[in-house]
């Protein structure tokens, strides 16, 4: 109950101010344009439906992930620089307790995100056959994802103490794992890409999305994608407890 | 005077040599179906490659492909066809002689304006590239503003989380107004 608490408070101090909602409205006016210019490409046949979908995945699956790792970062940075953490470390909640907490609030507005982006995904996925399945994924893999990205820019968070710092190098961390939408077909073809394309959370989420939306394939052609990145979060989960039980006022 | 000998021989040879470089393409000959089309973005359209065979031998490895040319009016540009149309060549095995070969070409139409199909087949053994005649297509420009009913969400959903991000505002002011 006590990370609920933690959660709660987060949730009311972060997502439920007029400030936090308007990163849900510039989610909604981005997702917006994207759908558009999409189905109006559509009309012309330059992607197809099932693209399209994997795409905007895509898309949302960064946001959300963008989005965790700002939260992260403030995180414990954020209550240092605000002077507000001695008060929350002499509160009766162990230090994991606080680290529960915080990670299920950035996981709650992931969720807020998620649900946001459905009318997006039905619409532009509507007549793509896969489109419940994939939509499926992306709220597993994403939500595995948020989970890795976020606890790794919390342990950082409390280790560095300096919110810009942390967010800088989550940033970098993030976008190296993006690194492989950046590559042409021909670089992710070669054995460098391949295995970067592996070993990297990221990629592997959205190889899935791609496996899954566009190329219906099925589950056993994803277990080793799926297991990979279920390993990223219990090591970004272990780092996060090691860092957050270094907390000192 | 001693050269004009010469420069006739030159010319008798380079003037063979063209004859037997037609003949030599001549063995095979390809023509594209239909020669005009009328259509509107957005369409489907196929275009259908007849390659014959006009020799008395197996022609082999030949490969056909399609080729799009904007001629608008200062728009002049030859088309990657890669977003117009998945399979722009074929490559065919073998026709038998005097046989034919028949190509399709299905196409997304993606731009309007005026515009040039050709097929063009090439023979290894031969030098010259053989193309069709080209077909005229003429794509009207269609515009339609709610794609999958796209525009009640695309629109709707921002005002709908504006609505509640005033909400919590007025909200928040008036709490702050009564302490």
């Amino acid at each position: 109950m006590k990370p609920a608490y933690i959660m709660q408070k987060e949730i009311k101090e972060s997502i439920l101010t007029p400030k936090g909602f308007l990163w849900y409205i510039l989610t909604s006016v981005i997702l917006s344009v994207l759908s558009y210019l999409f189905l109006t490409n559509s009309e012309l046949s330059l992607l197809d439906q099932g693209e399209m979908l994997y795409m905007i995945m895509n898309f949302i699956t960064a946001l959300g992930v963008l989005i965790g790792i700002v939260f992260g970062a403030d995180s414990f940075a954020g209550e240092i620089e605000r002077g507000t953490l001695e008060a929350l470390l002499l509160s009766p909640v162990n230090k994991t307790e606080i680290a529960i907490g915080k990670l299920g609030a950035a996981l709650t507005n992931w969720g807020i995100i998620f649900v946001i982006s459905l009318p997006y995904l039905f619409v532009v996925g509507k007549g793509a056959q896969n489109l419940l399945i994939g939509i499926a994924y992306l709220s597993i893999l994403g939500t595995l994802l948020v989970i890795t990205f976020s606890a790794f820019s919390m342990g950082l968070s409390a280790r560095i103490k300096s919110m810009k710092n942390s967010l800088i190098i989550s940033f970098f961390v993030f976008l190296l794992a993006g690194s492989p939408i950046f590559l042409s077909a021909a670089q992710r073809g070669t054995w460098f890409g391949r295995i970067l394309d592996f070993i990297n959370p990221f990629a592997d989420a959205i190889n899935t999305f791609d496996s899954v939306v566009i190329d219906s394939q099925g589950f056993s052609y994803q277990i080793e994608r799926v297991v990979i990145i279920c390993c990223y979060t219990l090591l970004s989960l272990w780092f996060l407890k090691k860092s957050a039980s270094r907390l000192e006022m | 005077m001693k050269r004009l000998p010469l420069l006739l021989s030159t010319i008798i040879l380079a003037i063979i040599g063209n004859y037997a470089l037609v003949f030599a393409a001549s063995r095979i000959s390809v023509s594209i179906d239909p020669v005009f089309i009328q259509a509107n973005m957005g369409d489907k359209i196929t275009y259908t490659g007849t390659i014959s065979n006009n020799s008395d031998n197996v022609v082999n490895n030949i490969i056909a492909y399609i080729s799009l040319a904007n001629v608008t009016q200062g728009q002049e540009s030859p088309m990657d066809l890669e977003d117009w149309s998945a399979n722009k060549a074929i490559k065919v095995d073998a026709i038998p002689p005097h046989g034919t070969y028949e190509g399709k070409w299905p196409i997304r139409l993606i731009d309007s304006g005026s515009y040039v199909a050709y097929v063009m087949v090439v023979d290894k053994n031969d030098n010259i590239p053989v193309s069709s005649a080209m077909s005229r297509l003429e794509i009207k420009r269609v515009l339609r503003l709610n794609p999958n009913n796209v525009l009640p969400v695309a629109l709707g959903e921002p005002i709908l989380i504006g609505t509640v991000f005033l909400f919590i505002s007025f909200k928040r002011r008036k709490g702050l107004r009564s302490l």
